[in-house]
């Protein structure tokens, strides 16, 4: 969010860096369902709320009539969500809704988390410097 | 060599010990950072694709050379070490100076340094306390871990987008 500070509409949503298709508003638009697939509907097992989207969806980055306090806020909310969900459960506890074959613990989830973050965080740096030159964690 | 191959890479175990979790991602990220940089030649990999960003792939390897020292040698262990790309008048010479580098000793050191970490921290517990203290205050085994985690996978991110542009190529 703080690689997103202080821009505009138009500078969140430019593919500043072709061939790529990213921007820093698709990166939060991907970051909240990523955060639900893992916390919500794999390690609690729920069904997904009205406004998912498969995070690897194109849609996801289709930023067409997309408007910013909603995907901020839905961003927000699922953090917040995945911090609820998570809590008082155990690292070595599994996922509710198991991929086959796979025994996924939330320490997995979470190490998982900080690296795909960290990842589209250097995505972000990237996307920042381009549009406005300004760098830093 | 003519250009870095990519190394064999692991995904990380879905569970289990929290050691053996951690060391996965890491040597997983370490792996990846070659993999983007495979099968290109000195000069995709020395320029700077993405303006005004001084990043460059060989830059990128260089510097997590360095960071590999910094923590496990320097600040875990608290030894005294002589820096790869050194130069006491620019801080930032492992992403500059590209200009005499060459492939093989940018993977050497690389290696040499990486390996160099596993070793060092072969016996010691995630609990265990670096032995000099760093900016972000003391910091224990398993912070660094988590730390290299998150710094390599940032640097892959800058790596991601450095190589789409280079030749279009993305992918994990």
């Amino acid at each position: 969010m703080r690689k997103c500070a202080g821009l505009d509409f138009e500078a969140l949503t430019q593919r500043a860096l072709p061939p790529s298709a990213l921007s820093l508003l698709g990166l939060l638009r991907h970051m909240a369902p990523v955060e639900l697939f893992w916390f919500d509907l794999h390690f609690s097992g729920h069904e997904p709320d009205a406004r998912y989207l498969n995070p690897n969806d194109d849609a996801v980055f289709d930023l067409d009539g997309v408007e910013l306090d909603e995907g901020y806020d839905y961003f927000v909310w699922a953090c917040e969500r995945s911090r609820a969900l998570s809590a008082n459960h155990d690292l070595t506890e599994p996922m509710v809704r198991a991929f086959p074959g796979e025994d996924i613990d939330l320490r997995w989830i979470y190490v998982h988390m900080i690296e795909e973050y960290a990842r589209h965080c250097g995505h972000a740096d990237l996307l920042r410097e381009t549009l406005d030159n300004s760098t830093g964690y | 060599m003519d250009s870095f191959e990519a190394p064999p890479r692991q995904s990380p175990a879905p569970s289990g010990d929290e050691r053996a979790q951690l060391e996965a991602w890491l040597d997983y990220y370490r792996a990846t950072l070659l993999v983007k940089c495979a099968g290109l030649d000195l000069v995709p990999l020395s320029m700077r694709a993405v303006p005004p960003s001084e990043l460059t792939l060989l830059g990128l390897v260089r510097h997590m050379t360095l960071v590999e020292q910094w923590w496990f040698e320097a600040t875990f262990t608290g030894l005294a070490v002589e820096e790869y790309y050194a130069n006491p008048d620019d801080r930032d010479a492992d992403f500059h100076d590209l200009s005499s580098a060459t492939l093989d000793e940018v993977r050497i050191n690389f290696d040499t340094a990486s390996q160099r970490s596993r070793e060092l921290c072969v016996g010691h517990s995630l609990d265990e306390v670096a032995q000099k203290s760093d900016r972000d205050g003391t910091v224990d085994l398993r912070w660094i871990y988590v730390h290299m985690i998150e710094e390599y996978a940032r640097h892959c991110g800058h790596a991601d987008l450095l190589r789409e542009v280079l030749d279009g190529s993305t992918g994990d």
